[in-house]
């Protein structure tokens, strides 16, 4: 054994203060020892909060009390008394201000799923072009991008609202397609089906399908992955399934109707209705999102070794294939984190559509719900909170997933 | 087998490379890059076509309304559209111009806010001469004072009356300041000793330690005397904070939320990064909850909150209600950009900076905050342009910026309706902005490579 001829470190261990020392001396040693002030600091920080907090809650109740306010959320059940331009889930003016809180939640994440969906789709696809051997292809994806995303999302959707949407033709003269579908400057109308039974068979019976094709993959997988092909049973459940799905569409269409958009008076009645603001709101921020996703997209296969396209072209695999089997599966690793960054800036951009009064949260209850209660602190903890749940989940979803799909290293 | 040479010289084995190889012919100039590249096989020559022609029809287009077909002086919206029915109508933006940059601010005090813009360039123009020392300070200084300068600039009033003393006091100094500091540059241009350096014989005979420094502070006070005589004489009309608006409303909240992001930042970044857990936590709590939430929601709470939460008698403008939201939107963002740099730093830095004795505070400020800011510039310009763009978020909760005001062309009575060509003005504006900050963030991005 090596002798060090190092001393061993002094014993840790409460020092006894000194006597002779001043008060001024034994404040100053507090602070000079690492444990004593760590304590020290994080107890002046949380005192400081504390009291921070203390401070506005006072004010706030003084506040309330001067202004004749009140605070709690009995105003949720009360009769809100507005109407909702649009809504997906069933409202009207008589129902309570809980309900115009979830029509607002529906509304959100409708738009918000909309954007992501074809925003990352467009984005991905202008992102490939960006990296074309066509310079003319490239640099059109390359202006795009730069254009898009340099001017502010505001702008665009009031762009689209204003100059696009609004100056579509009135009712009377609208663009349409048949008898089928109509686009006036109030929103598009679509023919649609309306049932009577409750859209909870309707899921169900989806659900069911989906559920039952899963399994039957899922249960083929070890004979596929064994021998390649697919064993005669799969091709006999495939059958029952398509028999089982031709028999439950069938099963819908007996209560089904079509209920085809029809013009009474200045507007129409009938059918699916999609708001202008809604059309406006979606294109710009499809626009605005595809452009950032496309930088992401560029971003992560350029950081691809230029080798694993050279290998590709050179086993023969076409421009296609090559993107489809070597460059997309590598890149998606590093696509991944940002892209969840960018749907979660598309949920969190969809309140901008209340500039153009699409009913979305912010509109109908920050707004509207928000001056006629008078109720500022809990509608806006409310509203803070579903966008923070909304952004907490899908981060989570999103890391669970890209856990699953990084490299794993030991 | 002679693509390549090796000298057979035993002592001497050199590798000598052939020069490349020409490409192929038909691959080589212009045309033949463009046949190569553009029309290779039938998919891509019909693609290359297809894009051609919808660019043409694009830029035939947008030219003919904006240019070709515009009109540029006219009346009202009625006298644009009999002179031509298909074209921009910019006569309407032209009238509108200076309500655009200026909003409502009165006609006749606007020379104000070009002297005060110009003021805040020229305390910076500084900052590009090398021979300037401790540029560093210029631009805290900026930070620090030019605020008062500009305040003073924008509201107006006289000193004691509508002024507050120490908004006053502070201008006098600030604007000494920056007399100081244009006397230096242009005596070291000359070769000669700076203002600053008068009164060294005269104070060391007093001192001994840190005699620049009182010079400096005497030469400062003296200086700073002289500019609060002069400026006692001057009254500035007061204007109302509620009146600014347009371009230079937009400039003023993107200038605070750029400027504030950074120390905000750093002290939430550096908070998260502490091992003390109520600190860390506080600073993780902070910033998660400000990331997650949309800037309007923030914007609309500070504007119905603040007056809540805090006490009666305090009285907030809108503007500071904003600035107040915008600062801490911008700050939590800038605190994972820094996050992300301080992560970046090899922990050998840390144990270097502690092995030299430092502490905490001269660790960050001295070794490791310069490398993380340097590293994060890319990410640091990317918030920042952002945050240029979500200024306009501010029209929204009613403050007329340059947006709202753009929207406002189409209430006038002589311009009704004339949606189209203020959001496209205002739309190349904003372009112009972003893009030379984004180039400018690349180009700051080579000439700071530190890797090698």
């Amino acid at each position: 054994m090596i002798q060090s001829s190092v001393s061993k470190p002094p014993k840790k261990g409460r020092k006894s203060v000194d006597p002779s020392l001043s008060m001024f001396q034994r404040c100053s040693a507090l602070m000079n020892n690492d444990e004593s002030r760590a304590v020290v600091l994080q107890a002046i920080v949380l005192a400081a909060v504390l009291f921070g907090l203390w401070f506005l809650f006072a004010n706030a109740s003084d506040n309330l009390d001067r202004l004749g306010m009140t605070f709690g959320f009995d105003f949720l059940p009360v009769t809100a008394g507005f109407d909702i331009s649009w809504s997906l889930i069933p409202y009207d003016s008589s129902m309570s201000y809980w309900r115009v809180f979830f029509v607002g939640i529906v509304n959100t994440l409708v738009l918000s799923a909309c954007v992501i969906v074809v925003g990352t789709l467009i984005g991905t696809v202008v992102g490939i072009l960006r990296l074309s051997d066509n310079p003319l292809v490239s640099q059109m994806a390359r202006w795009y991008v730069e254009i898009v995303r340099n001017v502010p999302l505001l702008i665009q959707i009031i762009f689209w609202f204003t100059v696009v949407f609004s100056t579509l033709p009135a009712p009377r003269q609208s663009y349409h397609l048949g008898e089928w579908l109509f686009l006036n400057n109030r929103g598009l109308y679509v023919t649609s089906m309306e049932s009577t039974l409750s859209w909870g068979w309707f899921f169900l019976l989806v659900g069911a399908l989906a559920f039952a094709l899963y399994g039957l993959f899922r249960w083929s997988k070890p004979y596929y992955t064994l021998s390649g092909t697919r064993s005669s049973g799969f091709y006999i459940g495939l059958v029952l399934w398509g028999v089982a799905a031709v028999w439950s569409v069938w099963f819908l269409s007996q209560s089904m109707t079509l209920s085809v958009p029809t013009l009474q008076g200045f507007n129409y009645s009938g059918g699916a209705f999609l708001p202008a603001s809604f059309g406006a709101a979606f294109v710009a921020m499809t626009v605005y999102r595809s452009a950032a996703i496309a930088e992401t997209v560029r971003a992560g296969m350029q950081s691809i070794d230029r080798g694993q396209y050279e290998a590709a072209f050179t086993i023969g695999f076409s421009r296609v294939q090559s993107l489809r089997l070597i460059l997309i599966p590598q890149a998606i690793r590093s696509i991944i984190p940002p892209m969840t960054n960018s749907w979660l800036a598309a949920t969190k951009d969809s309140s901008l559509a209340v500039a153009i009064g699409f009913p979305e949260l912010v509109s109908v209850f920050m707004q509207t719900s928000m001056n006629q209660t008078g109720r500022a602190i809990e509608i806006i903890f409310m509203v803070m909170g579903f966008y923070i749940f909304i952004s907490l989940l899908i981060s989570y979803l999103l890391n669970k997933y890209n856990d699953s799909v990084q490299y794993k290293v030991r | 087998m002679d693509d390549f040479n090796v000298k057979n010289e035993p002592a001497l084995k050199q590798f000598i490379a052939t020069p490349p190889r020409l490409p192929p012919k038909n691959e080589r100039g212009v045309i033949g890059t463009i046949l190569h590249r553009c029309f290779n096989s039938i998919g891509n020559s019909v693609l290359t076509l297809c894009v051609a022609v919808v660019l043409f029809y694009l830029v035939k287009h947008i030219l003919d309304w904006a240019v070709f077909n515009a009109v540029f002086v006219a009346e009202s919206r009625r006298q644009c559209m009999a002179l031509s029915a298909d074209g921009a109508c910019w006569a309407g933006v032209i009238s509108w111009f200076n309500g655009l940059i200026y909003g409502r601010f009165p006609m006749d005090e606007q020379w104000r806010v070009n002297v005060g813009v110009l003021l805040g360039l020229m305390w910076l123009l500084p900052l590009m001469s090398k021979r300037i020392p401790l540029r560093n300070f210029i631009l805290l200084s900026w930070i620090g004072l030019y605020p008062f300068v500009g305040g003073y600039l924008f509201l107006g009033g006289r000193f004691g009356v509508e002024l507050g003393l120490v908004h006053g006091t502070m201008t006098c100094f600030a604007l000494a300041f920056l007399v100081m500091l244009y006397m230096n540059w242009v005596l070291s241009a000359l070769g000669y000793k700076g203002v600053n350096e008068w009164f060294l014989p005269l104070v060391s005979r007093w001192a001994e330690r840190r005699i620049h420094l009182m010079s400096f502070i005497v030469v400062w006070v003296l200086i700073t005397f002289g500019v609060s005589l002069g400026l006692s004489h001057v009254s500035l009309e007061p204007v109302a904070i509620e009146r600014w608006g347009g371009l230079f409303l937009t400039f003023i909240i993107a200038g605070f939320a750029i400027t504030m992001a950074i120390p905000v930042g750093v002290v939430l970044a550096l908070g998260r990064r502490s091992k003390l857990p109520v600190i860390h936590w506080i600073s993780m709590i902070v910033i998660e909850l400000v990331r997650s939430v949309p800037l309007i929601t923030v914007l609309f709470m500070a504007v119905t909150l603040l007056p809540i939460f805090l006490p009666a008698d305090m009285e907030f403008n809108k503007l500071t209600q904003v600035l107040v939201a915008v600062c801490l939107f911008a700050g939590a963002y800038m605190a994972e950009n820094i996050r992300g740099g301080l992560q970046a730093i090899p922990k050998g830095q840390y144990e270097a900076a502690t092995t030299l004795g430092l502490g905490y505070l001269h660790t960050m400020v001295l070794v490791v905050l310069p490398q993380a800011l340097k590293m994060m510039i890319p990410n640091i310009m990317t918030s920042f342009i952002s945050l240029l763009k979500d200024t306009t978020l501010v029209s929204i909760i009613g403050l007329f910026d340059i947006m709202l005001m753009a929207r406002n062309i189409a209430n006038d009575k002589d311009w009704v309706g004339l949606h189209t060509e203020p959001l496209v003005m205002i739309s190349v504006l904003f372009f112009i902005l972003c893009y030379s900050m984004s180039q400018y963030s690349l180009n700051l991005e080579k000439r700071l490579k530190v890797d090698h």
